[in-house]
């Protein structure tokens, strides 16, 4: 089955394995690039995400396509759709916000929180202008203090931006590959086999 | 093109080139709607009384309950690219440390053209709370409604529909047995 691309190769020498490998490599790294490049200019993270859950419903299903933005100096109003990550949790949240409170955080010189309450002082925010939110699911009926771990409210800092566009169902593919990693292997696999063994 | 594997190839390359213009024409489509809408509301009463949440069962705190009249007509908003509609009463008010707070208090989805009209005396699905557990030093609030449209493809866009002529002030908190 394989004999004529073997025949090929052996013609074709080392030298263009190496070649391909290269290749390959390339195009992985330039979409590497596109990604962050794209996450830089519109200072998120992740700038598109795929919905996990169905706490949106019915605005958003299990695998749509959100693009996301976090302008820095653009305050978060009641009911952007934000996509949040709390510190020590892997997963993102995507809820929509409930209330929000600037606030100012004094500077804090005192040393007797650090020692007395080491819990306060890693929920603590540091001191400046802060905006702090609440979020709730469409689908929930209660806000999602629960989710926060410990947190009573969310930070900007906590937040990977806001949705601002959305495709539908492009992103069930991720979900998939996560539900089945053996799909995700065997497409991996499979790309890597085809484009070491084609010519060009 | 003269082998299976080179004729999926084109096809598939020029199906999917099809759907992603077509995606990006029906979301640029949402910009040619431009339209808007209006309401009226008016806020019926408002309440505060000292209470205890079930979430902090220890804390005493102030909470405020609001009954509201709105009235709005959002059948404009409405086009072939709109999905469902997110609408939200949210009161804005100023607490005397100048901290600025936003809270939702109701909120509603809209899915269908024929359930866009809002006409309804109600009270609030989230009750209201400050951060620092007390209505008392707390600026006149204000009220509105506003809306935000969910496209099938496309940018979400965010808009105000009603808002309450004047801000109203928070009474002084009772206890509710009385």
């Amino acid at each position: 089955m394989f004999s004529d691309e073997l025949k090929t190769f052996r013609r074709l020498g080392f030298r263009h394995f190496l070649l391909q490998i290269l290749n390959f490599a390339s195009v992985i790294t330039s979409g590497l690039m596109l990604w962050k490049g794209l996450g830089l200019i519109l200072n998120t993270e992740s700038p598109i995400v795929v919905v996990l859950s169905g706490s949106m419903e019915p605005a958003f299903y299990r695998g749509d396509l959100l693009f996301l933005t976090n302008p820095p100096g653009q305050r978060y109003h009641t009911g952007d759709i934000t996509v949040y990550r709390i510190p020590g949790a892997e997963i993102t949240i995507v809820h929509r916000v409930l209330e929000t409170q600037d606030v100012f955080i004094p500077f804090d010189n005192s040393t007797e929180n650090r020692i007395v309450n080491n819990r306060l002082v890693k929920l603590k925010p540091p001191p400046g202008e802060h905006q702090l939110m609440l979020t709730k699911g469409d689908n929930n009926h209660v806000d999602d203090i629960d989710l926060y771990r410990g947190l009573e409210w969310l930070d900007r800092r906590h937040i990977i931006g806001k949705a601002r566009g959305f495709l539908p169902y492009i992103g069930y593919v991720t979900i998939a590959m996560n539900d089945f990693p053996q799909l995700k292997y065997a497409l991996l696999g499979g790309l890597g086999l085809l484009a070491v063994i084609q010519r060009e | 093109m003269h082998s299976i594997y080179a004729r999926a190839n084109g096809i598939s390359g020029l199906w999917s080139t099809c759907v992603m213009v077509l995606l990006g024409a029906v979301a640029l489509s949402s910009f040619l709607f431009n339209a808007e809408s209006k309401g009226s509301l008016d806020i019926v009463s408002l309440k505060v009384f000292h209470s205890k949440t079930r979430r902090y069962p220890f804390r005493n705190e102030e909470i405020g309950f609001v009954k509201f009249n709105l009235s709005a007509d959002l059948t404009p908003l409405f086009n072939w690219n709109t999905k469902q509609l997110f609408v939200y009463l949210e009161a804005e008010y100023t607490n005397a440390q100048g901290v600025n707070n936003t809270v939702v208090i109701w909120d509603r989805i809209v899915r269908r053209k024929d359930d866009a009209t809002i006409d309804i005396i109600q009270k609030e699905k989230y009750k209201l709370r400050d951060l620092s557990g007390s209505f008392s030093n707390v600026l006149p609030a204000q009220y509105s409604l506003k809306y935000s449209v969910m496209p099938y493809v496309g940018v979400l866009t965010y808009g105000e529909a009603a808002r309450t002529m004047k801000a109203i002030d928070f009474p002084d908190a009772r206890d509710s047995v009385s």
